[in-house]
């Protein structure tokens, strides 16, 4: 066995969402096996915003450090976590150096209907000047995110010596699971950034979250507060405004629809409720990461998805044990194999 | 119709929404504009130029959204957007400048994340050409104008000034020295606190239009020339005046500081940074060469390579067919409007003169409801316009309906004529923006204080000002001067048609009693003054004369003091048909305004005057004594009440009113003016 292989990570450390919790998460999963380094890049796309809360405590738990616009990178592998973040940016300054680089693309390059969801062809342009390597490959996170890789680099010959990982680098969802409640009642909620992708149209929001349920907390309204306005029966909060389990504990069923100009790369906000002993329900599409572990319908479908439930406690019951049983495909574990099969050979210790 | 939004909801996106929205008005799209993002504080030329857009959004059913400098949108309009909730077949298109790659995709994203779907972009720099330097977001694009042709009258010269200009102690006198240059009648653009710092001076007579009094279109149509100073293009008002200009064939003459709008690659000629040079440049650069000039600003690339087709057609904007087409000969409309004082008088002469235009002209009245029965009973279309009320929020808030009514109303051929003291603005910019001809019949006999505070600079609008002249010379002051300015004779209802004895006969009838002598009171309805005191007074001196019958007469709708109805021998009449009752009178008491003065003086009706006094009317004491000290008539102060009593005594008993009726017979009056202002009309709409 050779020594433990170096590994990189390079991300821009003021990514709110699930960038940054990926990571987070990822980090003392791979530490055992590997000598870590993080660097953060600090790009155009985040003035003025701190780092992510999620990744310094990450690194605290680790006793690690993060370097900052270190102006040059060298390990075994420098593992790229989305690289979206370069597409304000006219260069990226660090030089990296790697026997392999990965780029994680937790962002989809396309959008539903074909559209780019950024100039992807710039970002992965800087990180490719910026780096001497081996192998320059790319690791979609869901086969959805894989399907717009695919589709992207098919559009874009060009860009044909990036590699695509045969393996998704998923997220690992590893979160305490919650029982689920033994008496479900009518009471709705959706949590997210408050980006416009992450709403459905009002019309939509309407059928998700209507007067006669019994509650409907929507977590990360900042952006509707016109709508809220006219909705009382929404308790609408901001970000962060309420730690997860606070909200959790004030629904039953997570009815989860974005813009269908969106979709989620992985949906970590769905493994998120079903771990906590929750119903969750979205679009077959964004439901399908997860099978049978998320209700895959039509906002005009939840009510009756709902009323179905709430009568028939043990099929709640059941149904939420079933997600949960299928959130193993995310565990640490499976991230590990994944791992494994990935680079060969594989870290010392790894199963 | 079009729904025009901006990616920031500030004052100066509304500016530029405000701008863009004139340009696709004029195109003859319909354009509303979300009255929820209008500034907190407009000022008063937004108000005028916003009221024709602003909408309640949950009333309009747009067919396409347009965002302008969707570059940099905020989440405020996003939000908005969203809530809007549009139907797919709405196409949201959004203009901007989209230098790089990923700001053509951010937009686009953002945008789509939204609304649901995807927008439309339009990268307005690709589509009509680079930004000129100006902070704004209105896309700068070209109308695509008639050509206008070389000026057949003197060129219409205007200069933009800054307004720290006014400054430099030499820069109003020389402004008063091209104001005399005969090449060219100059007219000054400048920021509206420099004109009204303008207007305080000794140069008060400057003809000079604020910043924003004006839209650019409006301006371009007026102008042949424009010479721009300053140290940059003065903001996106002016560049759209200049690129309308060269549009229409005008000439833009770059004078600022290190020339702007050259650098820029504007079809523009150079001209001289010092005020000073100009006349010399005009007289021989210029002028000889204005239609070399414009006719080369028009078929410059950089104009046809502007022209907001390229943007309608990048939009997906159908053209509509233009609405405001010269009309064809014979379609011409004259379109009245009098405005209204404390009576009729307004409305009254506009219906003589309208009376006398040729049976083939097409003529309609916009009017104020007091005058609408009126000019309806003469036989013309009204449409009513808004009165002014103290219930109104401001000064001006009835008047920003009006504008409304005139721009939807007014079409470039019409020819309006106005007849009033005051040119409102909404008239003022109706007649520019619609690009209709125009007269005013402006009645003179202003009192003192009247004279400095006229607006007399609005004239300008008016290619003809016809001033009714008073019967008696020394009455008659000129307060402008030109050829435009006209005198015709007197405007006096024709006789009536109906004789005395059988309008007394009528009067018998009706009220059921028998008369030697009447007399008739015409005292007003009450707005000017209350003259129910004067009214009281008459009735109760001629009350124990039994064989007298006072008719007391009004206009319809007018308030009447209920004491009236006590008095034996008094009625009440209202009517229109005034003049036949006091041609059947053996004595009228009469206030002094301009029609019914006329009408007594030139129907020889011996009458006692009792001048109304109120800020805005004209001088009736002076008319009044013109006729008494002549012998004519008696003037009696509304405060004269024994006076009074004594004149009607005369007069009714000492033979004083066929002394009075011999005097009027005498008198040698001008020839009435009615058909020789229609004749003048019409030979002003034909120009």
């Amino acid at each position: 066995m050779g020594p433990r292989p170096t590994i990189a990570y390079v991300l821009e450390p003021r990514f709110p969402g699930g960038t940054s919790a990926a990571v987070a998460r990822e980090l003392p999963v791979v530490a055992p096996f590997a000598r870590i380094e993080v660097h953060g890049i600090t790009s155009g796309m985040f003035p003025g915003r701190p780092p992510a809360g999620v990744l310094l405590g990450a690194l605290e738990d680790l006793g690690m450090k993060l370097h900052v616009d270190a102006p040059r990178i060298a390990a075994d592998r420098v593992v790229v976590h989305n690289p979206s973040f370069l597409k304000f940016d006219g260069a990226l300054r660090t030089r990296i150096v790697a026997r392999d680089l990965i780029v994680v693309t937790h962002e989809n390059f396309l959008r539903p209907g074909g559209q780019e969801s950024h100039d992807v062809a710039h970002c992965l342009d800087l990180i490719d000047r910026a780096t001497l390597a081996l192998r320059k490959r790319l690791a979609p996170v869901s086969p959805h995110n894989r399907e717009t890789v695919e589709t992207w680099l098919a559009e874009h010959p060009s860009h044909a010596h990036w590699q695509l990982l045969e393996e998704d680098w998923i997220n690992i969802c590893d979160f305490p699971l919650v029982p689920p409640s033994p008496a479900p009642r009518d009471r709705r909620g959706r949590h997210s950034r408050p980006g416009f992708e992450k709403f459905p149209a009002p019309r939509e929001m309407d059928l998700c979250f209507p007067p006669h349920a019994e509650a409907n907390v929507i977590l990360g309204a900042d952006l509707l507060d016109s709508l809220a306005r006219e909705r009382p029966h929404w308790q609408a909060l901001p970000f962060q405004a309420s730690d997860l389990g606070g909200y959790f504990g004030k629904i039953d069923f997570m009815a989860y629809f974005t813009a269908r100009t969106f979709r989620e790369s992985f949906g970590r906000v769905l493994a998120e409720g079903i771990a906590a002993g929750k119903v969750v329900i979205s679009d077959p599409q964004t439901a399908s990461v997860f099978g049978d572990a998320v209700i895959a319908a039509r906002p005009e479908d939840v009510d009756g998805i709902v009323a179905a439930f709430v009568a028939a406690p043990e099929r709640y019951a059941a149904q939420v044990r079933k997600g949960q049983a299928l959130l193993a495909r995310f565990s640490a574990e499976s991230f590990l194999k994944r791992q494994a099969r990935i680079f060969s050979p594989v870290p010392e210790g790894g199963t | 119709m079009i729904l025009l939004e901006a990616g920031q909801r500030n004052e100066r996106s509304f500016e530029s929404k405000l701008l863009f929205a004139a340009m696709l008005a004029d195109r003859g799209h319909r354009v509303a504009i979300d009255e929820e993002s209008l500034p907190e504080r407009p000022d008063r030329s937004q108000k005028y130029d916003a009221v024709p857009f602003l909408a309640d959004l949950s009333d309009v059913e747009p067919d396409t959204v347009l965002i302008l400098g969707a570059h940099d949108i905020s989440n405020e309009t996003l939000a908005r957007l969203r809530t809007l909730d549009l139907p797919d077949a709405v196409p949201v298109v959004a203009l901007g400048t989209f230098p790089t790659h990923q700001a053509e995709v951010g937009t686009r994203t953002r945008l789509a994340y939204a609304l649901g779907r995807e927008p439309r972009l339009v990268d307005v720099p690709a589509t009509i050409g680079a930004d000129l330097p100006v902070a704004g977001i209105c896309p700068l694009a070209a109308p695509e104008r008639d050509l206008a042709g070389p000026p057949a009258h003197t060129p219409e010269l205007f200069l933009f000034l800054p307004a720290e200009w006014l400054d430099e102690p030499h820069v109003l006198p020389f402004l008063a020295v091209l104001d005399n240059v005969p090449d060219f009648h100059l007219s000054v653009v400048m920021p509206g606190v420099a004109k009204d710092r303008l207007k305080r001076t000794r140069y008060a007579t400057l003809n000079v239009f604020g910043y924003s009094e004006l839209g650019p279109a409006a301006l371009a149509r007026r102008a042949d020339i424009v010479a721009i100073f300053g140290d940059g293009i003065p903001g996106e008002r002016m560049a759209a005046f200049a690129i309308d200009l060269m549009s229409s064939g005008g000439a833009v003459i770059d004078c600022t500081t290190g020339g702007a709008l050259e650098a820029s690659g504007a079809p523009v000629i150079r001209g001289p940074e010092e005020l000073a040079a100009l006349p010399t440049f005009m007289e021989f650069s210029v002028i000889p060469n204005l239609s070399a000039i414009g006719h080369a600003s028009r078929e410059s690339p950089w104009i046809v390579g502007r022209r907001i087709s390229r943007l309608e057609e990048a939009a997906g904007l159908v053209t509509p067919e233009r609405q405001r087409l010269p009309a064809a000969q014979g379609e011409r409309r004259f379109v009245f409007l009098p405005t209204n004082g404390s009576g009729l008088g307004h409305a009254q002469r506009c219906s003589l003169i309208a009376g006398e235009l040729a049976p083939a002209d097409d003529v309609l009245f916009m009017a104020f409801p007091s005058c609408v029965p009126l000019v309806q009973h003469r036989g013309f279309p009204c449409m009513p316009l808004v009165q002014k009320t103290v219930d109104h929020p401001e000064e001006f808030a009835n008047d920003l309906v009006n504008y409304v009514r005139l721009r939807r109303t007014l079409k470039r051929g019409d020819h309006l004529v106005f007849d009033g003291g005051y040119v409102f603005d909404s008239i003022y910019r109706a007649i520019h923006e619609s690009g209709c001809s125009a007269t005013w019949i402006r009645r003179g006999l202003w009192r003192p204080g009247q004279v400095a505070d006229a607006p007399i600079e609005r004239e300008r609008a008016f290619g003809t000002v016809l001033v009714p002249e008073e019967a008696f010379p020394e009455l008659n002051v000129d307060y402008s001067r030109g050829a435009h300015v006209r005198r015709v004779g007197p405007i006096v209802q024709p006789p009536p048609s109906i004789d005395r004895e059988t309008v007394r006969a009528r009067l018998a009838k009706s009220f059921g009693v028998a008369f030697d002598r009447l007399v008739v009171t015409m005292l007003g309805g009450g707005v000017a003054a209350d003259r129910s005191a004067q009214v009281q007074a008459i009735s109760g001196l001629l009350e124990p004369r039994s064989d007298c019958l006072h008719v007391v007469v009004v206009w319809p709708h007018s308030m009447i003091a209920p004491g009236l109805t006590g008095w034996r021998n008094t009625r009440l009449v209202r009517t229109r048909a005034s003049l036949s009752l006091a041609g059947a009178a053996d004595l009228v008491i009469s206030a002094v305004g301009y029609n019914t003065f006329h009408e007594l003086l030139y129907n020889r009706i011996p009458t006692i005057f009792i001048p109304q006094v109120a800020s805005y009317l004209d001088d009736q004491e002076r008319r009044a004594r013109a006729a008494s000290d002549r012998g004519a008539a008696e003037t009696v102060l509304a405060h004269e009440l024994l006076l009074l009593e004594r004149r009607i005594e005369d007069l009714l008993d000492g033979g004083g009113t066929e002394t009075l009726r011999s005097k009027l017979e005498q008198l040698d009056l001008p020839e009435t003016g009615n058909r020789s202002a229609a004749i003048l009309i019409e030979k002003e709409a034909a120009r």
